[in-house]
């Protein structure tokens, strides 16, 4: 590693550094954040038995599950424009991501809410709760601390993911990269270097998991 | 006061109540008894409609809500004048035994935290309970949540409460603090419906005792004469079994 090489890699750093901040971390915020909405919708829809709503919420978990997310990419952003749908590459790639983060995330929060014990809910109606009341104030406060972990695994993933974006034309972290690189033809320490850019990130995603679980469970 | 009239309930073909009836007045203490299976949690998850009965009526204080058909509404306001004590506790986990009490003046009946915190520190204390007002209940013993449970249940200012089996799912030395406590409620005129296998609570603390057998109530009197002389010759047997399991008990126990 020659000292071209690092100056351009001191001089890349800041580059790859502002697409994270402009993009990949505000596009993980802005999926996870719906993605997280969808799931709770569509776990409760089939924890509260809902017909019709609940079979169609195993179908969406299902679509979603068992097909390649790259190609979702490739559906809604160069598909749908062949039905008169045309959207750019930012809220495409938010509409995929989040509705993957939906189907995942259900999962574990219909498992975590179901890990509550039931009598939990027996007994919050015999103290004269309703079910949402019951749901958002004991039953689903728990079911978080059980979801926890897991969820911040799927965050954690989700900002990988965001690379993936890179085939929709959006100009994140990997993107960056790959022009420099095109430029200068140091492929390997470019992606490396972007490589290093998500471990920083996701690094601290996973100190902040490892306080908030230290926080959770003082609190039990 | 309270009235369960021609309660049925089947799980699948298996007709567990088949026409239950029961009448309760203000200040009784009703014992349920039964062999294991006899149906008597079913009859209480039934008249919280924690079940929904096949058939059936509940009156309280003079109205009458289908155990079978009740609308939500009818069932959250008759909800809101009974308790429920179970047999696991069934304690909020992600509250503290001050919170659990409180929790059903604050969140449910819109009352302001400090008023809520005064009922619910009063009802702590009755329990013995005022020391651990701060612990969760994974911080609790069997006994000490049970009577968190107790504290929840009164602070509501019940017309009447279901008790589950309380003491069953707890060690010997436990039981007796939970049952001191059912018996003050007893004695300050509290209504209650207590499942137990507790032969010397169904004795000493109840107004009338009932046993079920086979889905419905074959025995329905006063303590005194369902011990020394009860009507049906099956209650005579329940009350010999009950004896030597409980002989038994107390034997293993020494052993
Ligand atoms: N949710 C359920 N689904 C199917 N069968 C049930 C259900 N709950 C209870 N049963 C059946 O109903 C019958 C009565 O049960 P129940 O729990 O009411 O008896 P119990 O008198 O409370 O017995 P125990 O003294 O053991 O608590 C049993 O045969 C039981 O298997
Ligand atoms: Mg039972």
């Amino acid at each position: 590693m020659d000292e071209r090489i690092v100056a351009e890699l001191i001089d890349a750093f800041p580059k790859l550094i502002r697409p994270a901040f402009m993009m990949t971390i505000p596009l993980t915020a802005l999926s996870f954040s719906i993605g997280l909405i969808l799931a709770l919708i569509t776990a409760l829809v089939q924890i509260a038995k809902i017909p019709v709503l609940r079979q169609l919420a195993r179908f969406y978990i299902w679509i979603i599950r068992c097909t390649p997310m790259i190609v979702q990419l490739f559906v809604v952003y160069f598909g749908l424009p062949n039905v008169g749908i045309r959207l750019s590459s930012f809220p495409s790639a938010v509409l995929v991501f989040s509705v993957s983060v939906g189907a995942y995330c259900s999962e574990t929060i219909r498992a975590a809410i179901e890990s509550v014990p039931a009598g939990q809910l027996d007994a919050a109606y015999c103290t004269g709760f309703t079910f949402p009341q019951a749901m958002f104030r004991i039953i689903i406060p728990q079911a978080c601390s059980m979801a926890f972990p897991p969820l911040s695994n799927s965050l954690i993933g989700l900002v990988k993911d965001t690379s993936l974006a890179y085939s929709v034309a959006l100009v994140e972290v990997l993107a960056t990269a790959q022009r420099i690189a095109a430029r200068t033809y140091d492929y390997f320490w470019l992606y490396l270097e972007a490589a290093f850019v998500y471990l920083i990130i996701c690094s601290v995603l996973t100190i902040i998991q490892r306080r908030a679980e230290k926080f959770l469970e003082r609190r039990r | 006061m309270l009235e369960l009239q021609h309660v049925r309930k089947a799980f699948g073909d298996v007709q567990v109540l088949r026409d239950i009836s029961l009448s309760v007045n203000r200040g009784d203490v009703v014992t349920l008894l039964g062999a294991s299976g006899s149906g008597k949690t079913t009859l209480l998850r039934c008249a919280g409609f924690l079940n929904r009965a096949d058939a059936g009526t509940v009156v309280l204080d003079g109205e009458s809500y289908d155990l079978q058909s009740a609308s939500r509404n009818d069932v959250l306001r008759y909800r809101r004048q009974i308790g429920f004590v179970f047999q696991n506790f069934n304690l909020f986990g992600n509250k503290t035994a001050l919170q659990n009490v409180t929790a059903g003046l604050i969140i449910p009946r819109k009352m302001d935290r400090s008023q809520a915190e005064k009922i619910g520190l009063q009802a702590l204390e009755k329990v013995g309970m005022l020391d651990r007002k701060d612990y969760y209940p994974s911080k609790l013993s069997g006994g000490q949540q049970q009577r968190v449970a107790i504290a929840r249940a009164i602070a509501l200012n019940p017309k009447v409460i279901f008790f589950d089996e309380p003491t069953s799912a707890l060690d010997p030395q436990l039981t007796g603090e939970v049952l001191n406590v059912m018996k003050q409620l007893a004695d300050e005129g509290t209504t209650m419906i207590v499942v137990t296998h507790e032969m010397a609570f169904a004795r000493q603390v109840a107004t009338k005792v009932v046993l079920m057998q086979d889905g419905v109530v074959i025995e329905e009197s006063d303590p005194k004469t369902f011990f020394e002389n009860p009507a049906d010759p099956r209650t005579a047997a329940f009350i010999r079994h009950a004896q030597w399991s409980a002989e038994e008990e107390s034997q293993e126990a020494r052993i």
